[in-house]
């Protein structure tokens, strides 16, 4: 055998067990009935749990509230990061100690995150409720209308740093003469920023943009920690959907269709992206 | 001379005011809750009823309460399932991925391949996990759980690596086949420490990302060989006795990493520019 397919054979066979065979598997339960409850009764039903999907309101109404959860906190963390990123390049001192401290939310496990601001907003015990209170503002922070916002606000709070990763090894790997060059034609920094430094990171922002969204469209601590999908069905993201679902509910083989059709829609999306960025390209 | 360093200067010290006001921001946003629940690590029940006290008489029952709910234990899994994960997910990856890095094996089909591994939804992978882990009667195990954050680091760590090993230079290798290193000797002792730092980067980011999980790790073992994150979860109750239990809880998890993440933020910085973010 060769040495690159011998190099490449360890890596193939735990593929297949820990990624291929659960995917496959997980297709197969989606054609039958399996709950975990009565196994014994598992039927073949071809595509009628993908019927059943489609026809359920909640299925649609959760991938709706993923969807606005995701562009809202994606459009916040890429602004906010990408300003962010550009105070610490041009920042002169501390540099090490605030680049840790700004980047430390991501490391945090997510469950504590989302208990930790279940408490700090908290209409009875939380601070900012208390402090809000005391300048006249009463504002219940997972109230009806109000709760996928405050989900924003956390989802925020932990993965802005991790744009702020990804565009900062951005910005330090741009190369440094058009910078000076726009500098000696005397270009305002806003007018550099535009014209030179956006444009140059165009391949990074989108590819942060990605990531993020594919991240985000997995949320689930947030919800399990804080709202269990309440009030009503207004925070029910497709992960926690599908958890009860599946975990709740014991309906294995329908919660496994619900995910394939998320990962169609997913990687069509991904594919269409990619399309257009390669228009885009070739364009230019 | 003088006179351009002056116009440069002010162009350039409102940004720099603005950056320096915007971290400042962003530092307290950050700093806050964890300062908070730091706080409410040491009130007692009453005291928690009063969120704005800020100076009171530190009670440390919250704590002693807490350690005894067996949170270490958890978290000692929780490192060991990172460790055994991130082992296997780093000698598997590094070798596929300098395959295919150095050979084009499987050309385009396993680089798409292994980015379309990390796109897939949690929830698509662990029905079967779950199923199967009651067939083997290891449900409630963390073998279950080391076996799913293993699909969920390999494809990240793998994609991270074949960056690294195609940004690194070939000639000391080509050297050392000439020296008459076998291939693999060549890879372990000359291609491997040339990708150092990227290895590095790659493992920690595993870690944190079996670390953090919460998903898998709840419906494969929830029981009594719970990880941390599961662990955490459950104090996940609003009686105020509880509360103060639950900020020491969180803060158990929160540290550790903390400090962690002072040590690593260059090289993360360093390893993402150095390669592992394109397509």
């Amino acid at each position: 055998m060769s040495f690159r397919a011998r190099m490449m054979i360890p890596l193939l066979v735990v593929f297949v067990a820990a990624i291929g065979y659960p995917l496959i598997s997980s297709f197969v339960l989606s054609l039958t009935n399996y709950r975990i409850t009565r196994r014994d009764e598992t039927k073949f039903v071809a595509f009628a749990q993908y019927q059943d999907v489609l026809q359920d309101h909640a299925y649609w109404s959760a991938l709706a509230v993923t969807g606005t959860f995701i562009v809202f906190a994606v459009v916040l963390e890429l602004s906010i990061g990408l300003m962010i990123a550009l105070a610490l390049q041009n920042q002169r001192r501390f540099r090490d100690f605030s680049r840790s401290f700004l980047l430390s939310p991501m490391f945090v496990t997510p469950i504590a995150v989302g208990l930790m601001f279940r408490f700090l907003l908290n209409q009875q015990l939380g601070a900012i409720p208390a402090i809000l209170e005391k300048v006249g503002i009463t504002y219940d922070f997972f109230g009806p209308g109000r709760a996928i916002y405050s989900m924003v606000v956390i989802d925020v709070w932990q993965w802005t740093p991790f744009m702020v990763l990804l565009l900062l090894a951005g910005l330090e790997s741009l190369s440094k003469q058009p910078f000076e060059a726009a500098k000696v034609d005397g270009a305002s920094p806003f007018y550099t920023f535009r014209r030179v430094t956006v444009p140059m990171l165009a391949p990074i922002l989108t590819v942060a943009v990605l990531i993020r969204s594919l991240d985000a469209s997995k949320v689930f601590e947030y919800v399990y920690a804080i709202t269990r999908g309440g009030p009503g069905t207004e925070t029910q993201t497709i992960q926690y959907f599908t958890y009860q679902t599946g975990i709740q509910f014991f309906r294995l083989g329908k919660a496994s269709a619900m995910s394939y059709l998320l990962l169609i829609m997913v990687i069509s999306l991904v594919i269409l992206l990619f399309k257009r960025i390669e228009k885009a390209r070739l364009v230019s | 001379m003088t006179r351009s360093k002056i116009t440069i200067r002010k162009h350039f010290e409102p940004w720099h005011l603005a950056g320096n006001t915007l971290l400042v921001g962003a530092f307290i946003a950050v700093a806050a809750p964890f300062l908070w629940v730091f706080l409410g690590s040491f009130k007692t029940g009453t005291q928690l009823n009063n969120p704005t006290l800020i100076l009171f008489s530190p009670n440390l029952a919250n704590w002693t309460h807490v350690l005894e709910t067996g949170i270490l234990q958890a978290a000692f899994r929780s490192v060991i399932v990172g460790l055994i994960t991130v082992s296997i997910a780093i000698i598997v990856g590094s070798m596929g991925a300098y395959s295919i890095s150095r050979y084009k094996t499987g050309g385009s089909t396993a680089r798409f391949g292994i980015l379309t591994a990390q796109v897939l939804p949690p929830a698509i992978l662990v029905f079967p996990f779950l199923d199967l882990a009651y067939r083997m009667r290891v449900n409630g195990t963390l073998v279950s759980v080391v076996a799913a954050h293993i699909s969920l680091v390999l494809p990240v760590v793998t994609w991270f690596l074949i960056g690294f090993f195609d940004a690194a230079p070939k000639e000391v290798e080509e050297q050392a086949l000439v020296d008459g290193l076998d291939r693999f000797a060549a890879f372990r002792k000359v291609v491997l420490p040339q990708v150092a730092p990227g290895i590095g980067a790659s493992a920690i980011f595993g870690f944190v990302i079996s670390w953090n999980d919460l998903f898998y790790a709840l419906i494969l073992s929830p029981g009594n060989s719970a990880t941390l994150p599961v662990r955490i979860a459950g104090f996940n109750t609003f009686r105020g006795v509880e509360l103060g239990a639950m900020c020491a809880a969180i803060l158990v998890s929160v540290i550790p990493v903390l400090i962690a993440s002072f040590f690593i933020q260059r090289r993360l910085v360093q390893g993402i520019s150095g390669g592992a973010v394109k397509f």
